[in-house]
């Protein structure tokens, strides 16, 4: 009961971070409807295999997290798990970015490219942060099980959560609709 | 300096004065004074607690703000200039096209490492409002200072962000190359769009004015309460007044665009909402005057300064109606009404709102009085010519003299304002001077010697922090206080110990 006080710290800044995102998806839409042709030409040689692939990534990582809340045994396998999925989301980014360079298309090349670079660049970077938080429990969990609560979990978790479900909608707005 | 236009301050520099000072004012002088150190000072006492919950956040959040500042004042050491596209830096005047040179992007990387810094603190402030208060302080038990600054807090949580993704585009235009902001030639390829840059803009901007005056109403309701020995008039009214333009704030930003050809549907959608704000705006005003109608007013300086932020700001918010109507406000656009409005909502209520909280809490942070006459002194020759610069941009605002232009008089017909702004000039060299009575004030008595130990309760106030020895001891509470009646019970004719005040610790006695 006396822990839970954190949580409210944590949810307070998902809906931050949610705040940013949900103004890069305002501006997104804005130009969609605004267009007088969508798709527009540079959008249907984006590659589509490799955000596929990073989704999947990331819903794996997602229940691999929650694999590793919930047991104690199994914890440490699928705290692994997670991380390396996690680093595996931004190496496909890091593909992505690079089969985007290869076909022609960079960042400077107008609006469309502007919005999928940059977009997935400021998730890669919260992507990031949550690497941090994620080495972090790692960190308690094999040297200091003590200090591994419920609720650290549960924190660090909802900000993986919403690092995935943020992936979701860009991977949708951007690679899909 | 400036030899080549014999000592006058050319065009772009002077662009860069007003930019840099909107910035300044906001981002390092208010925002640090009203909500990061009253916030950080006043939340914890008041509320009963230690410290606030996430105290290394805090520190983070500080030295954040730090960085942030030293990265502005380090632009202005560049070869061309610092930022000088108005604080509102709109494109395309702020691109790598209005403006070349790292001035710009380095004001875009201070303002982002700002919006992370106030993130930060906003999430301490929430959260520590939320799960720290003592037993028995329920929501509406809290002074409505911490009522001011938790909705500020709530405010920059939510639309800071907005402000980070928009400098974040702008800085990718003008650092990689995208297109975000830029519209026609001047986009190399691809389409954006200058206005989206504003609307983003003022989504945050709207409610960062509400932020910074949230603070100054919090404080005054409650100085006034305390200086009239009468309960606040309507008090859960202030708070959910407070409240609700907190959520109002949110639908209103359109009123800043009016002149951006937006359909009519949605300025006069616009307008309805900014109108209907100034109901609960009015509301907590009626209030403060219920507050002093029949009270035994006791004119110390902190009661001086608040007594002043009725003023201005009752003056400031009816001129906001006046710019709420979107024909007139086609008119007075950019003008200096818009000026004089804004500095009398903002920098007047605010400044002499900070002035109020800095005098009155000074004792519990410093365990000393601030000289009492130098303090009135101060008041006096702040207050008057502050109005003679505010009033005085109103009026030549109305009759039609625009801001941010280098030199409005290439227009004939301002040529007869130009005494008015003589006046506002030298009003605003006396209202400058004033400030050093109140450095020279609060110095001396930190540093000087032979100053009186103040007591624990100064100015005899129920609220938890006067329970505590002045200054503060670092725990704050040896124990934790149990709150049992409100922030302001004061002339209950049924006391019976001497005082005409109770403490909030103890249990309410039935008038």
């Amino acid at each position: 009961m006396a822990d839970f006080k954190s949580s409210v710290g944590m949810t307070v800044t998902l809906i931050s971070f949610g705040m940013m995102f949900a103004t890069l998806f305002l501006g997104f839409f804005l130009f969609r409807f605004s267009a007088p042709v969508w798709p527009p030409v540079e959008i249907e040689n984006l590659p589509k295999l490799i955000p596929f692939f990073s989704t999947l990534v990331m819903a794996l990582s997602s229940y691999t997290y929650w694999r590793m809340e919930k047991g104690i045994e199994t914890r440490k396998k699928f705290w692994l798990a997670t991380t390396v999925l996690g680093i595996m989301f931004l190496v496909g980014q890091w593909t992505l970015w690079n089969a985007l360079a290869a076909s022609g298309i960079f960042i400077s090349n107008g609006a469309v490219p502007s919005m999928v670079y940059a977009f997935t660049w400021i998730h890669a970077a919260h992507i990031v942060i949550g690497l941090v938080l994620l080495l972090w429990l790692g960190h308690l969990i094999f040297r200091k099980p003590q200090a591994l609560t419920e609720v650290r979990l549960m924190n660090v978790g909802k900000f993986w959560h919403f690092l995935g479900v943020i992936w979701l909608i860009m991977y949708l707005m951007l690679f899909v609709l | 300096m400036f030899p080549h236009t014999d000592g006058v301050v050319p065009p772009d520099t002077y662009a860069m004065l007003f930019t840099m000072h909107g910035t300044i004012m906001i981002f390092f002088a208010i925002t640090p004074i009203l909500i990061g150190a009253f916030g950080n000072f006043c939340i914890p006492l008041m509320i009963g607690a230690r410290d606030m919950i996430f105290p290394t956040l805090n520190m983070l959040s500080f030295w954040f703000s730090m960085a942030s500042g030293i990265v502005l004042l380090a632009s202005l050491c560049l070869p061309m200039g610092a930022a000088a596209g108005g604080w509102t830096s709109y494109p395309t005047l702020s691109t790598n096209i209005g403006q070349p040179g790292a001035g710009q992007t380095m004001w875009l990387i201070s303002l982002f490492l700002f919006g992370i810094s106030s993130t930060m603190g906003a999430v301490n402030y929430i959260t520590t409002v939320i799960t720290l208060r003592a037993p028995g302080m329920d929501y509406f038990k809290m002074p409505l200072t911490i009522w001011g600054i938790w909705l500020t807090a709530i405010l920059n949580a939510i639309f800071v962000p907005v402000l980070g993704a928009g400098l974040l585009l702008l800085t990718f235009d003008r650092v990689f190359g995208t297109t975000f902001f830029l519209a026609g030639a001047a986009a190399t390829s691809g389409r954006g769009d200058p206005v989206l840059f504003q609307h983003v803009f003022w989504i945050f901007g709207h409610p960062e004015v509400y932020i910074l005056i949230l603070p100054a109403w919090g404080i005054t309701s409650d100085l006034l309460a305390f200086f009239s020995r009468k309960p606040a008039f309507g008090y859960k009214m202030t708070a959910l007044s407070l409240t609700a333009i907190t959520v109002l704030s949110t639908v209103v930003y359109g009123h800043h665009m009016y002149t951006t050809q937006m359909s009519p549907l949605l300025t006069q959608s616009f307008m309805t909402l900014t109108m209907l704000i100034s109901i609960p705006s009015a509301i907590f005003f009626a209030n403060w005057l219920g507050t002093l109608w029949k009270g035994s007013i006791r004119f110390a300086s902190p009661m001086l300064f608040s007594l002043g932020v009725v003023f201005v700001f009752g003056l400031g918010g009816l001129t906001g109606l006046y710019l709420a109507s979107t024909s007139i406000d086609l008119y007075l656009h950019d003008t200096y009404f818009v000026v004089g409005h804004f500095h009398y909502t903002m920098a007047a209520s605010v400044l002499l709102g900070g002035f109020a909280g800095t005098y009155f809490w000074f004792p519990k942070m410093f365990g000393r009085m601030m000289d009492e006459k130098l303090a009135k002194l101060h008041f006096w020759c702040t207050m008057i010519p502050l109005n003679g610069i505010f009033t005085g941009m109103m009026i030549v605002g109305y009759a039609g003299m625009h801001r941010r232009l280098y030199n409005p008089f290439v227009y004939e017909f301002l040529h007869k304002l130009i005494p008015i702004n003589q006046f506002i000039t030298m009003s605003a060299i006396a209202m400058g001077f004033a400030q050093f009575i109140f450095l020279y004030n609060f110095f001396k008595t930190i540093f000087g010697k032979n100053i009186p130990q103040a007591s624990a309760n100064p100015w005899e106030v129920g609220t938890l922090e006067w329970e505590i020895p002045s200054p503060a001891p670092h725990y704050n509470f040896k124990e934790i206080p149990h709150v049992k009646c409100g922030p302001h019970e004061m002339g209950n004719p049924n006391l019976n110990n001497g005082r005409d005040f109770q403490y909030q610790t103890e249990e309410l006695i039935k008038a």
